[in-house]
């Protein structure tokens, strides 16, 4: 072996920061001259570094790079030899910045899955692998104090969210919940958020009918509506409140709000429309008067009123 | 003395507690309806002498009558069934691969509420100061005896979770 580069002050340093490195070419290294040159090339462009002569014979080379503007570069030492450039070694150089601080953590609860899904924003590139773990407690009160511990929950690479599964969870007790992001230049952890799962449940749309007429449903009067609405099934077991919206299919009305409607009823006579008129109306809940989220709005229903 | 609904819970322990029970009662009505489309078990009467060779016990909730209530008995009896049941569920672990998903949920939900009013408890001041042990729980032998005895728990859990809810129903007032 002819030379090597023998230090480097980092394989990952920060991105913009200074880099040194030293190559040394042997005196036992044949065929070559005392005062053999050694050259460096970053990337595509050659540099001449610092060269001077051990008491041994050795010859050494010091390159410091004022700042590194590349995520990844190949640093090479080269040495003149006749009329040709000979590569010794080569370095791989990296750089990037340590993990910003993640935030906007937010967490839903899964009825379908069972599962707590937690999501945040990771903040800017920092050009290195840089994990992310999702580390979670059961506890007893406002999340001071750790009740039950939860293993770290790993997103898949890349995800910004992850999932807690059921069985770790207590749906009425306190999560605390943060994200720890970590590369090779640093850790960095995000505010903790303190939550009840049934407190953060996601409701799915419930299900809006029209009610055609039956021997137990009367036609609607002129200028009203009969619809029945089932609340999304999981979910059954919630008190829950819901509202409607609805406008004429035609025009440009804004929607006018029903609220509250207690899921219970199931059944609802909307009057005051306009007769011989398609509407379209559409139904969300929520989880209530328990704290919960509301479910999106329902894919629509159309319905026409009665003629006069 | 019957003690009205005058009463020092939280409402919203109360609303949770009236949730929770209705989430296992939509649990337990689950592992019930799977036990009979999967292995025709769907009549516990049925199972009623298989119970007493099995000696599936049964959680008394005397303290919680409406007539005779006693809010710190009553809470007690109420952990104490739950915690029952807990032990129940976790012995018919293996019960079969198609039911082990429900069971499991079934029990996690059950060990939740069972939490919720430990917890509850000990804001009152009320929680003995040892958690209770689980006593000696049926041996089940066969797949068989554990498929029935997940219907009698389920059916047995569904009895125990309506007084519950009767009481809960009445603390929580109007």
């Amino acid at each position: 072996e002819c030379g090597r580069i023998i230090s480097l002050s980092g394989p990952v340093i920060r991105l913009g920061d200074p880099i040194t490195a030293s190559c040394i070419v042997n005196h036992t290294c044949s065929h070559v001259g005392p005062k053999s040159e050694i050259l460096w090339k970053l990337g595509t462009e050659f540099q001449a570094g610092k060269q001077h002569s051990l008491p041994d014979g050795t010859q050494e080379s010091t390159i410091t790079l004022p700042h590194l503007n590349h995520s990844w570069a190949l640093l090479a030492c080269y040495l003149r030899w006749g009329d040709s450039l000979q590569i010794l070694d080569q370095a791989e150089l990296q750089a990037g910045y340590p993990p910003a601080i993640p935030y906007n953590l937010t967490c839903l609860m899964n009825l379908t899955t069972n599962n707590l899904t937690c999501q945040w924003e990771p903040g800017p590139s920092t050009h290195l692998s840089t994990n992310f773990t999702l580390k979670s407690f059961v506890s007893w009160d406002n999340c001071q104090t750790q009740k039950d511990s939860i293993p770290d929950c790993m997103p898949e690479d890349g995800q910004n969210h992850c999932s807690i599964p059921r069985k770790h969870l207590q749906l009425y007790q306190n999560v605390g919940v943060w994200v720890e992001a970590e590369n090779v230049l640093g850790t960095s952890v995000s505010p903790q958020l303190c939550l009840i799962p049934s407190d953060v449940v996601k409701l799915e749309p419930p299900t809006l009918w029209g009610l055609d007429p039956s021997p137990e449903v009367t036609p609607p009067q002129p200028g009203c509506l009969k619809l029945r609405w089932e609340s999304w099934r999981p979910s059954l077991y919630m008190d829950q409140k819901c509202e409607l919206r609805h406008r004429p299919q035609l025009g440009e009305a804004s929607w006018a709000l029903v609220s509250p409607l207690r899921p219970k009823t199931f059944q609802h006579e909307l009057c005051g429309l306009l007769p011989s008129t398609a509407y379209t109306l559409q139904m969300r809940c929520m989880r209530w008067p328990l704290p919960g989220h509301w479910s999106d709005w329902s894919p629509s229903l159309e319905l026409t009123t009665a003629q006069r | 003395t019957a003690l009205g609904p005058a009463h020092n819970l939280p409402q919203s322990f109360l609303l949770k507690c009236l949730e929770q029970v209705r989430k296992i009662q939509a649990d337990g009505t689950e592992l019930q309806e799977r036990l009979c489309a999967t292995h025709k078990l769907c009549h516990p009467e049925e199972l009623v002498l298989l119970g007493h060779s099995l000696g599936i016990p049964q959680a008394p909730l005397s303290s919680c009558s409406s007539q005779a209530l006693q809010l710190t008995g009553c809470l007690g009896q109420l952990h104490s069934g739950l915690f029952l049941y807990q032990g129940l569920l976790r012995a018919l672990a293996g019960v079969s691969s198609e039911l082990a998903s429900t069971v499991d949920l079934l029990q996690l939900d059950v060990k939740d509420f069972t939490t919720n009013i430990w917890q509850q408890m000990e804001d009152l001041g009320v929680a003995p100061a040892m958690q209770p042990t689980q006593g000696t729980m049926p041996a089940f032998t066969s797949a068989f005896q554990r498929r029935a005895g997940g219907v009698l728990v389920a059916s047995n859990l569904q009895s125990f979770l309506e007084r519950a809810y009767r009481v809960l129903r009445y603390l929580a007032g109007p």
